[in-house]
């Protein structure tokens, strides 16, 4: 039994899973994971006498259990201090947590426009008023955040981050949905598909027994 | 904290000693700019926090929706959002990165409990409620002048879902790590600061609580930080039709 537990939903389309997921991969830590079935009349139940919580993705530690994708991502960042999961310079790492925090919290419109779907064939799909204006405060984030910390490597804050696990199912959406992206959005999207982390999710979310996500929706 | 910052906490938040200048590294003048106070659920979060905390800063109030707004907002982030927090060259917004940021630059302040154990929690509860609970927030939108009724139509069940687990959070944080003092986790926390909007919620539109969530709504009322801002809102002039529901 690793030292480490994470409970999760479906890969093809629980993006709040692949974020502290792929922070653990990052960090290398060996853990162990179980995959709720969610959409099930039973995945309340589940979650509850599974996972000890209300949601997923659940982190449990020994006898500690954290829920909320960026608290569990504040939890490994304090145990991990080596892995540098936010950025080492003070400036730099005030954008991450803001960036962070506005992910976790925000761009409704385009995440209920773009719903993460690992199934769905690649094409473009348009987007209108608020999820517009999001997709592009996204882009023009990523832009400006490459500019002034990205010396140093492909992600936001040049090596990989906790601000790059939580904008990572937004990559597969821009992905996804994009259709020809701007060249930066390009580059950064594919820096983030290429991750170890990312292409085993893939595998993984392929590989899903359970016929939902319908690869049209 | 110093051996004498519990004092000096809550001296300053009744107002009764100057504010204490910090020498040394964080030195550089913390400016807060926040929303209407009357409305403005996010900036309460991250001011309530320094207020209570005696942490020392120049408050900017932007009131929203004037055709001054966009462009005044713009001034202090690209973010187009408020609450933003300057400290030297450095922007922070989002209420719960601000606080985080604070944290860092107080390691004497404490903002989150000691304990990891506890700590994990305290940021679990906060991130819910950071990106939660959206049927609440819409439903009954902040608004600390609002006459104290229960909203014309009732609560939907998605609302009355949203203030069960809210209740539920409360309790366990509570039963679990209350004994300090009345806060969630005995003294207060940044995990306070973030439920304090919905607190003065369930007390404008006279939901129906149960008497322990009800203590921990009167403590939270009883603070000088909360006071103080809500005598602030009370003198604001300004109105949002959208945010006045009856």
């Amino acid at each position: 039994m690793a030292e480490f537990h994470l409970f999760i939903g479906n890969k093809c389309f629980s993006s709040w899973s692949l974020r502290p997921w792929l922070a653990l991969k990052h960090i290398g830590a060996p853990f162990d994971e179980t995959v709720i079935r969610l959409r099930q009349p039973d995945t309340r139940a589940n979650i509850r006498a599974l996972a000890r919580s209300e949601k997923v993705p659940c982190l449990h530690h020994g006898r500690r259990v954290v829920w909320e994708s960026l608290s569990i991502l504040e939890y490994l960042a304090e145990l991990f201090p080596d892995s540098h999961l936010w950025p080492r310079d003070r400036g730099a790492r005030a954008d991450a947590r803001s960036l962070a925090a506005e992910m976790h919290s925000g761009f409704t419109e385009l995440r209920n426009a773009w719903s993460m779907n690992l199934r769905r064939k690649k094409a473009p799909k348009l987007l209108d008023g608020a999820a517009q204006d999001q997709a592009k405060r996204i882009e023009d984030y990523w832009r400006r955040m490459r500019a002034a910390h990205g010396q140093g490597g492909p992600f936001l804050f040049g090596a990989f981050t906790a601000a790059d696990a939580m904008y990572a199912p937004v990559v597969t959406r821009f992905d996804t949905y994009g259709g020809t992206l701007a060249p930066e959005t390009r580059a950064y999207c594919d820096a983030i598909l290429a991750t170890d982390g990312m292409r085993q999710w893939y595998t993984e979310a392929a590989a899903e027994p359970w016929p939902e996500p319908n690869p049209d929706e | 904290m110093g051996p004498h910052g519990r004092d000096f906490a809550a001296a300053a938040a009744r107002g009764q000693v100057a504010i204490r200048v910090r020498q040394g590294a964080n030195v550089a003048k913390l400016t807060l700019a926040i929303a209407n106070k009357n409305y403005s659920s996010w900036s309460l979060r991250a001011w309530m926090a320094m207020r209570q905390l005696a942490i020392p800063f120049e408050e900017n109030v932007i009131p929203l929706d004037t055709p001054e707004t966009a462009r005044q907002i713009a001034k202090h982030s690209g973010a187009g959002r408020l609450p933003v927090l300057h400290h030297g060259d450095v922007t922070v917004w989002e209420s719960l990165a601000i606080l985080e940021y604070l944290a860092e630059i107080f390691p004497d302040t404490p903002m989150w409990p000691r304990s990891r154990r506890v700590r994990a929690m305290a940021r679990a509860v906060a991130n819910e409620m950071h990106a939660g609970f959206l049927a609440l927030r819409n439903a009954c939108p902040m608004n600390l002048r609002r006459p104290r009724k229960p909203l014309t139509g009732g609560l939907g069940s998605d609302v009355r879902a949203n203030v069960a687990r809210i209740e539920a959070i409360w309790r366990e944080c509570r039963k679990l790590h209350g004994r300090g003092g009345p806060f969630l986790f005995g003294k207060f926390s940044i995990a306070d600061a973030m439920y304090a909007p919905v607190a003065s919620r369930f007390e404008t539109y006279a939901i129906e609580v149960a008497p322990e969530s009800r203590a921990y709504m009167e403590a939270i009322f009883a603070t000088g930080s909360f006071r103080a801002w809500k005598q602030d809102a009370m003198n604001e002039e300004w109105v949002i039709p959208a945010d006045e529901v009856d």
